[in-house]
């Protein structure tokens, strides 16, 4: 069966357009979480919509599974590829096809990446507002399959809420057009349902982005701490006091000293956390709203405050949050990144167990993370020589995301669920909410082509995990509502 | 579609219904009266049963039972849906939400309150408002209109254009599945793992789950309110204005507008003391902190006097705002003494094409004589045209339901759709055809197939069936053909 599909594809595509040469392979055989890796049985770039619907037909008729892949930037594993699977790969679809600034709206297909949409539109003042930290890389439609984040999200959204449109083919070669250009679309919101189905329920072919006006100016109010918890408790006052921070990120005192070390962002060395907090619009509500700021965070126990004087300042202070995660690899030889999230009240409680936790696994961990959106990436330190260190962080790691379901956030904030954390869904949800996801993704893709194995775990695996406790029809913490 | 019950299955329902302890069941006509239609009068039915649950538990054994014995499950919350969503089946029970009515909590530091699906929505402001919140969606029936509704229409109203639709508005909700099991959607956190079937539930018409509990968002009250009346010597150049606003970078809190026969009746009706001889009115709002407020407030007035506007008025207090805004809401009713009869179209549009869609409406009232007036959410591109007709003189209702008609196609030629925010229930089934191809219509029903595999929760609404669309001839699902292929359709 194997040769017969490679044959197909390549008897429906261009010359050129199927990889099966192992060394051709090679660079699909993973995305951003590097540790899984996996050569897929082809390779196929289409570059229209006409060869995707060949791929799916050939894929339907040999019952061979597609994994669709964008850039390659996720760190779930959203686009690894299946040994006996195609990896569909976008690039070739990288034109913006239209902008129009009367509806601020951008129509690009999805391999464009996500820097180009800003720079493209840059010329009318206009912007696209979700920003990962891969945005020099990452594309559009890697984003809205992920429904992607950034700084910036906790003002302006997430993937979802920036996307007017998607057009996709399902694993019928059916093409179908979800949303709309004005306010709402009648029927169920397919939109919002494709945004994070991580290449699940069909192939993303064109996205209609919305474009924001670039704001007048920006500053950023960078604010010393005494402890975490204060400043966990800051971020609360923050948001509690009705602002809403373009950029509200949090770095502790690990994380500070590391990076101050690597890009000298002029921290304060002696804080045991500092709270980098952004403000742009126009001029007056700049001025206003970082008062504001600088009020609340001296109330919640700043003991040192300062605000960016220019432009080259603010992006200084912002290359250090940037660099953070280099930087702590500088000074451990590994370290696991976690991304959780949890309601913003429960910031600093969560921070003050997050050290409790260190102590009892004997590991240091560096917090810098998106405080304003709740979205935590502790990053544990260890040495993988270490006998036994590995494992430790990765007990540590899964307390940490239990801990961010009890207190009744989610174990991913904006990183997906993948093939790394599908073994958290069955803490994260009861069987019914599984069996609906499934049910879902059965009316979309029936025979389970399209990236199977993938971000919904069967109920069997859960079973083996063991998390979920199935038996006893119990689960962990069952007193908790679920949201 | 609505056959009547066999006497034994209404029989059996009945026992099952009065097994579950101190459920409230209505089973007289008299009782059932008042719950044969929701807002969309011109339809009723008797249902053949209507429960009033007061918890999550009863819901679940009311749906285990209907799904059981294969009878069909109809939720409503207060009733005020204007397409006919909770209109009952007589072959159903109908699922009376309003006794679930309690404010769980208000976390002003969360800022979030979670309440039960009966709760009115003005009645979460009220409950926010100690802490200087406020849940922002407003339908113009918030006095009455139940979260639940809201949920499920995807409600908008007339501060959306800055705040938002319910969808933006609501962070989890509980339902009772087909099965009767508890699915929990969404999260207190920024974004859940897994399928958005939040987004889905959210305006789903009552067709996916039964709505038991809902967390929403509270926004702060905003430091300042500003409201800006402007008249203008024609629609278009209103129509600009509206357009040149928000390409300005501003976003008003509301953005409103009326034309002249709309601006005549409100003069009839309430004596406003409107700028004489405007052909168009705009109504702006604008909020936030003082600095903000002052300076939005400067910028659309300067706009408004570019695009054209003969006069701007600022309130100058909150009695004149709130007089302005009376007139806004009062609209539909002071249109009333026009003729006997009007009929709302309720459609969206991008905003740059509502000078042209405006002109084209008042081109079709010329060309089927009848009057048409328009009132509506300008800043979100949401119109209303109201079609005035007189249903005693033959031909009239048909003549204003086809005019109706050809304004939808409009819409979604232009790339808009067919509904703004009053749903599509019984009332635009019709033009879903139009709207949607084939394969997206096959994609609602296997979301629809996948919650509630044997289609008893509220059946016949909100999504047609391609027969229906093939026999309507809206879509020629036959051949693979629609209705001018070439036109993106969303």
């Amino acid at each position: 069966m194997k040769p017969a599909t490679a044959e197909r594809l390549r008897a429906a595509l261009p010359a050129g357009s199927v990889l099966t040469e192992r060394e051709d392979l090679k660079p699909y055989e993973c995305d951003g979480l590097s540790a899984y890796r996996e050569t897929p049985l082809a390779a196929v770039l289409p570059s229209d919509e006409a060869q995707v619907a060949a791929i799916l037909k050939v894929a339907r008729e040999t019952k061979t599974p597609v994994v669709a892949r964008g850039s390659g930037t996720g760190l779930s594993g959203g686009a690894l590829p299946l040994a006996d699977g195609i990896l569909m790969s976008m690039a070739k679809f990288n034109r913006v096809i239209d902008v129009s600034a009367a509806s601020r709206q951008a129509r690009v297909q999805p391999g464009v990446t996500n820097l180009r949409i800003s720079q493209h539109v840059g010329a009318l003042g206009l912007y696209y507002a979700p920003d990962p930290s891969s945005q020099i890389a990452c594309s559009i439609g890697g984003n809205v399959a992920e429904n992607s984040g950034g700084v910036h999200c906790l003002k302006y959204g997430l993937t979802v809420h920036n996307v007017a449109r998607v057009r996709a083919m399902t694993i019928e070669g059916d093409v179908v057009e979800l949303g709309c250009e004005g306010l709402d679309a009648p029927g169920y919101d397919l939109l919002a349902l494709a945004h994070g189905s991580e290449g699940l329920l069909a192939i993303t072919l064109e996205v209609t982005v919305k474009l924001l006006p670039k704001p007048e100016s920006a500053q950023v109010v960078m604010a010393s701490f005494p402890d975490v918890e204060s400043a966990g408790e800051a971020v609360a006052n923050v948001i509690g006091a009705g602002i809403v921070p373009a950029g509200l990120e949090m770095m502790d005192k690990l994380a500070t000293r590391a990076v101050e070390d690597f890009v000298h962002a002029g921290y304060d060395l002696e804080a045991e956390a500092i709270l980098l907090a952004e403000s742009d619009g126009t001029r007056e509500d700049v001025e206003h709203e970082t008062g504001k700021m600088i009020e609340v965070m001296r109330a919640s126990g700043a003991t040192d405050i300062r605000c960016s004087q220019s432009e080259a300042e603010r992006l200084r202070f912002w290359s250090g949050r940037k660099a953070a995660f280099p930087a702590v690899g500088r000074i451990s030889p590994d370290y696991y990144c976690i991304d959780g999230s949890i309601p913003r009240g429960a910031l600093a409680n969560v921070l003050k167990r997050t050290g409790e936790f260190c102590e009892r696994y004997s590991l240091r961990c560096a917090n810098v993370f998106h405080a304003g959106d709740g979205n935590l990436h502790p990053l544990i330190l260890y040495d993988a020589n270490v006998p036994g260190e590995l494992e430790r962080t990765e007990k540590f790691a899964a307390d940490l995301l239990e801990l961010c379901i009890e207190m009744g956030g989610t174990i991913t904030g904006e990183h997906g669920v993948g093939i790394e954390k599908i073994n958290q869904m069955c803490s994260q949800f009861r069987p019914a909410e599984l069996a609906q996801f499934r049910a879902v993704k059965a009316a979309f893709d029936p025979e389970g082509l399209l990236n199977p194995g993938k971000m919904v775990p069967t109920l069997h695996r859960c079973a083996e995990y063991g998390a979920m406790r199935v038996k006893g029809g119990a689960l962990p913490h069952p007193d908790l509502p679920r949201f | 579609m609505n056959a009547v019950a066999k006497p034994d299955v209404r029989a059996q329902v009945l026992s099952e219904l009065r097994a579950i302890p101190s459920l409230a069941v209505i089973c007289d006509d008299e009782g059932l009266k008042p719950f044969e239609t929701d807002a969309f009068i011109s339809h009723r039915e008797t249902p053949m049963l209507a429960a009033l649950p007061e918890t999550e538990a009863e819901v679940q054994a009311i749906v285990r039972a209907c799904r059981r014995l294969g009878v069909p499950v109809v939720s409503r919350g207060a009733g005020t849906g204007i397409s006919g969503g909770a209109i009952p089946r007589r072959d159903g029970v109908l699922l009376v939400l309003s006794k679930m009515r309690r404010i769980l909590e208000v976390d002003p530091k969360a800022r979030t309150a979670v309440v039960e699906p009966g709760v009115r929505n003005l009645q979460v402001s009220e409950a926010a408002a100690p802490y200087g919140l406020f849940y922002a969606p407003d339908p113009s029936s918030q006095l009455v209109c139940s979260i639940g509704g809201n949920v499920a229409e995807n409600s908008g109203g007339v501060h959306c254009l800055k705040y938002g639709l319910t969808t933006h508005n609501v962070l989890a909700v509980r339902v009772v599945d087909a099965d009767g099991d508890i699915l929990e959607t969404g999260s207190l956190a920024l974004d859940a793992p897994g399928y958005d079937l939040l987004a889905v539930i959210t305006g789903s018409e009552g067709n996916l789950g039964v709505i038991t509990r809902v967390v929403t968002r509270l926004v702060a009250l905003p430091e300042r309110t500003e409201t800006l009346l402007a008249a203008f010597p024609n629609v278009r150049q209103a129509a600009e204005a509206v357009g040149e606003i928000i390409g300005a970078g501003i976003i008003p809190a509301a953005l409103e507008m009326m034309d002249r026969i709309v601006i005549e009746a409100c003069e009839r009706f309430m004596k406003m003391g409107f700028p004489p001889g405007a052909e168009a009115l705009l109504l702006a709002e604008v909020d936030g902190g003082h600095e903000e407020a002052e300076a939005s407030l400067a910028a659309v007035r300067a706009v408004l006097e570019r695009c054209g506007a003969t006069e701007v008025r600022v309130a100058a207090d909150e009695g004149e705002r709130e007089r302005l805004w009376r007139a806004r809401k009062g609209a539909f009713t002071a249109l009333a003494t026009i003729l006997p009869d009007y009929y709302t179209i309720d459609g969206t549009i991008p905003r740059r094409c509502l000078p042209e869609v405006l002109e084209h409406v008042f081109a079709l009232a010329a060309e089927y004589g009848l009057t048409v007036g328009n009132v509506f959410h300008a800043g979100d591109g949401n119109i209303h045209p109201c079609i005035f007709y007189d249903s005693s003189k033959p031909g009239d209702l048909e003549k204003s339901e086809e005019f109706g008609g050809r304004i939808l196609e409009r819409c979604v030629e232009v790339g808009g759709t067919i509904t703004g925010e009053h749903g599509v229930g019984l009332e635009k089934l019709k033009q879903m055809c139009v709207q949607f191809r084939a394969p997206e219509l096959a994609a609602f029903h296997a979301v629809k197939g996948a919650f509630d595999p044997d289609g008893i929760l509220n059946p016949g609404k909100a999504v047609p069936t391609l027969k229906r669309c093939a026999e309507w001839g809206g879509m020629h699902v036959h051949h693979g053909q629609v209705p001018r292929p070439d036109i993106p359709r969303f």
